[in-house]
């Protein structure tokens, strides 16, 4: 019997507080917080002064829960694709939706990749890579 | 199933009320009035819950207390019939019985909401019935143009949605399912419909579900299901022609004229259907040209169809035979116009492919029935498809697929039902555009019937269901069905119902890989399948009297679906290549809800010497989409939805003459895919539609005009005229429909 209490115990200690935790889910690591954009590269060269391709992402980011959001200079909308692996932003300022893969997203970091036409040379992809920091 | 219920409880409440009296005999044989088949489960009562049935041969042996007595013979599908009879103590008296089949409204038979046999009014669900009178009074061949006129529906691009469940998703496979006499019809690799097959020229009876229906149909039934029965052979026969020439008025904009000699359509149908001793034999035909409205939108095709059913004369209940179809067609389908000024009837060049098809099926079968307390189907469908282009012959494709499925309904005991099948489909797909793939499909389910007071009925069923493709096999899916009836009156009828839906994506959806024009249509490997839930409360109130017969339905309905497939536009890595292009791919993309309710009403009367039929119906929705995470309401409205739709259709005779005058009503589109407005994409995928889009998107109005003339009693000269008004309007963006046009159809029946 003694056996079986020591058995249980720590059992019944785990199920409790893993049920008072919430598991993290992406829905929930990106809209918990606010980002801040930390990086903003195209072609692994920074893109995010003013004047440059990136330049409107630079600033806070946030993906609220009704699917708007803002995305340093732009406001919007935003969505899960691909079982989650993808965000996809909605802007009217962006002449298209803006797939972006995930990269990472944890509590503390997201990083995004995507590609995009160069708007200046036609047949030209341009390779995106932008990191946040939760603030 | 009532029948039986009372049939049962009537034979042990006759042996009760009987014992110890000195008894009269009335013996007889109740048949079918039309084909003198006997009927088997007739019941004869001469009290409420006093009588018997009859056996298979349609004999019964009553066994009455002397006197005066009212008797009411009743069989499902039938006109009840009432006798007064007079019996002395130890007389016996003989009467055979013909009933009619029932004409009334509330009292059709339907097979599809159960998988067995039942009245219309005692459904847990909402069922929708289309006679062929219909069908051959309005000159309609194409079975979207029928539904598409149905209330409750539309068909999209030969996508149906039905009170705004589906919407419409270019590319995607069919939410709803068409079945032939049960079987489904939805092809192996694009998940469509092939509309065409259907033996439009067989048919007795079209019932539509309305709502989720998977847990007896399995993928695909994530809206419905639309189901068109044959007819069945007579000793007497039927041989049904007709041959029918049309043409194409001008549009409404004079401009958009492109042809300079009349577009003429063509059409012939013939079918024979009779009974041989034993042996049921139906043979079919219909052929097609069809130039089109449209310049390069041409289709001219043929098909034909045979029935063997034989009866086994040893064991009684037992048949089996044979049923095939084969289609072959020549069309290019309209995918985009060429401009929205001036060539909004010319299909542009870059996307005008042409199809040579070819799709057969072959369904072998055998069932045995037994005494009305249980029975067995195993039916088979084998089908193959065959695409060729002619000038591009690397997207050829092949698909292939056997179906197999195994129904049991037993009769537990006077207050239980049960029906369980097991359904299995092997799909093989070669083909340049999908690739080579192959697919399966299993599945169990079990649904129970329960009657435990004579005006209660509940149901229950489950589901699971398998799928692997290519090896890959994905989670085994429970899915969950329940309803409710309750005979408040005995013409009023109340229901509810709960019912899941699921859908695993087609080949084409995960698999398509092309450039169309200057569209690329990139594969989505990872696509989920879509599912979903619906519910509704409806009552159907029956009208008899001695000058109505009809039906009021009214049902308020909720549906909920998630993970719905459309393909959006992006610029994307190629998900095998990584290469990023601009393109459509499939997506898990909508997330909906859609609230609404239905009315309809059906009428039939007589004033005077005119005899009118008067079919509506009216739904309203509101379509939503809503947060998955936070599932709250987002307010932005479904796509390729309307909030209203409304239906009226007057038909009457008089003597020789027949007129049909059928109005159509239906509020704008509310939402279209954001590659049609959006000013980066909007040109250079549909020239001049965005302009064409914000002026000419505000609903529509049309009304079919039809006349007949029966010659004799065996041909009929009539015509169409569909599209009366010349309206001009649209279904998915760049598909004009139709303007006026007329037909002119000689007929004949024997």
């Amino acid at each position: 019997m003694k056996k079986l209490s020591l058995l249980v115990i720590p059992v019944v200690f785990m199920i409790f507080f893993s049920c008072g935790k919430d598991e993290d889910t992406p829905f929930t690591l990106l809209t918990e917080r606010t980002w801040v954009s930390d990086s903003l590269l195209v072609n692994g060269q920074n893109a995010g002064n003013p004047g440059q391709l990136l330049e409107n992402f630079n600033g806070e980011v946030n993906f609220n829960k009704n699917g708007t959001g803002s995305f340093g200079s732009y406001t919007g909308t935003w969505r899960f694709a691909q079982n989650e692996t993808q965000i996809i932003i909605t802007t009217t300022e962006l002449p298209l939706p803006l797939t972006t893969e995930i990269e990472v997203l944890t509590r503390t970091d997201l990083k995004v990749n995507t590609a995009f036409p160069d708007p200046e040379n036609a047949g030209v992809t341009l390779i995106i890579r932008m990191t946040f920091k939760a603030k | 199933m009532m029948r039986r219920h009372l049939a049962g409880i009537a034979l042990f409440l006759a042996f009760l009320h009987g014992h110890g009296q000195q008894h009269s005999i009335f013996r007889g044989r109740v048949t079918d009035g039309q084909t003198g088949e006997a009927l088997f489960g007739a019941t004869i009562l001469y009290a409420r819950d006093r009588g018997t049935v009859t056996n298979q041969e349609g004999v019964f042996v009553l066994e009455l207390p002397q006197g005066n007595h009212t008797l009411t013979i009743q069989y499902v599908g039938y006109r009840s019939q009432t006798i007064p009879l007079s019996i002395r103590a130890g007389e016996t008296q003989q009467l055979n019985i013909a009933l009619m089949p029932e004409v009334t409204e509330i009292e059709q038979v339907i097979v599809s909401a159960g998988r067995v046999e039942q009245r219309v009014g005692e459904s847990t669900v909402s069922v929708s019935v289309i006679r062929p009178s219909a069908i051959m009074a309005d000159h309609i061949t194409d079975p979207t143009e029928l539904l598409n006129k149905s209330p409750g529906i539309e068909i999209i691009d030969g996508q149906a949605s039905i009170r705004g469940g589906s919407g419409f998703a270019y590319g995607a496979g069919s939410r709803v399912l068409a079945l032939i006499d049960g079987l489904p019809m939805i092809a192996p690799d694009a998940g469509s419909i092939r509309w065409n097959l259907l033996p439009f020229e067989n048919i007795s009876q079209i019932e539509i579900i309305k709502g989720a229906s998977s847990v007896l149909y399995g993928s695909s039934a994530l809206n419905g299901i639309i189901n068109f029965r044959t007819a069945d052979a007579t000793p007497q026969g039927s041989l049904n022609f007709f041959t029918e020439a049309g043409l194409y008025g001008a549009p409404r904009q004079s401009n958009w004229k492109w042809w300079d000699t009349p577009r003429v359509f063509s059409n012939f149908s013939v079918s024979h259907l009779k009974k041989y001793g034993n042996t049921d034999i139906g043979i079919g035909t219909y052929l097609q040209s069809d130039p089109g409205y449209r310049k390069r939108n041409d289709e001219t095709f043929g098909r034909a169809n045979f029935r063997l059913k034989h009866h086994n004369a040893k064991i009684e209940g037992l048949t089996y035979g044979l049923n095939g179809s084969a289609l072959m067609n020549n069309k290019i389908d309209f995918v985009v116009w060429e401009n929205g000024e001036t060539g909004a009837l010319i299909h542009d060049t870059s996307t005008a492919t042409r199809l040579h098809g070819k799709t057969f099926f072959l369904d072998p079968f055998i069932s045995l029935k037994s005494d009305q307390r249980y029975s067995h189907d195993l039916r088979v469908r084998y089908q193959m498809l065959r695409n060729e282009f002619p000038d591009g012959s690397q997207v050829d494709s092949d698909a292939f697929s056997l179906y197999a499925e195994y129904q049991l309904w037993v009769k537990i005991n006077e207050l239980i039902n049960l029906n369980a099948g097991l359904v299995q489909q092997s799909s093989r797909i070669r083909s340049n555009f999908y690739g080579d793939h192959e697919a399966l499909n299993a599945g169990a389910y079990a649904q129970t019937d329960i009657s435990p007071l004579e005006r209660l009925k509940l149901v229950a069923g489950i589901r699971l269901e398998f799928n692997s493709l290519n090896g890959e096999n994905d989670k085994l899916v429970p899915l969950y069905r329940a309803g409710i009836n309750y005979k408040l009156t005995p013409l009023t009828f109340l229901r509810s119902s709960f019912g899941q839906g699921y859908r695993y994506p087609s080949i084409a959806e995960k698999f398509a890989a092309t450039t169309l024009g200057a569209v690329r249509i990139f594969p989505n490997p990872a696509l989920n399948p879509e599912s979903g839930w619906n519910a509704e409360i409806g009552i159907k109130q029956g009208i008899i009297t001695p000058k109505l017969d009809g039906l009021i339905d009214l049902a308020f309905f909720y549906t909920q679906n998630k993970d719905l497939i459309e393909f959006d536009f992006a610029f994307r890595p190629d998900p095998y290549t990584g290469v990023p292009d601009f393109g459509f791919q499939a997506n898990n993309r909508e997330y909906s809800r859609v609230y609404g309710f239905e009315t309809e009403l059906m009428l039939n009367t007589k004033v005077g010497r005119l005899n009118y039929s008067i079919n509506g119906g009216y739904v309203f929705i509101y379509p939503t989409e809503f947060n998955p995470y936070t599932l709250k309401n987002t307010g932005v409205l479904l796509k390729y939805r309307r909030k209203h739709s409304a239906k009226l259709s007057i038909s009457t005779s008089l003597r020789r003459y027949e007129l049909g005058l059928h109005l159509f009503a239906r509020s704008k589109i509310l939402n279209i895919d954001d590659v049609f407005v959006n000013p980066t994409t909007r040109e250079s995928i549909l020239p001049g539609f965005f302009d064409y889009w914000q002026e000419n998107n505000t609903g529509h109005f049309l009304a079919d005009l039809s006349l007949g003339y029966r010659i004799n009693a065996n041909y009929t000269l009539s015509l169409a005229v569909k599209n009366l008004t010349n309206t001009e309007y649209m279904g998915r963006p760049g598909d004009i429909q139709p303007q006026r046009h007329f037909s002119l159809r000689f007929s004949g029946k024997f």
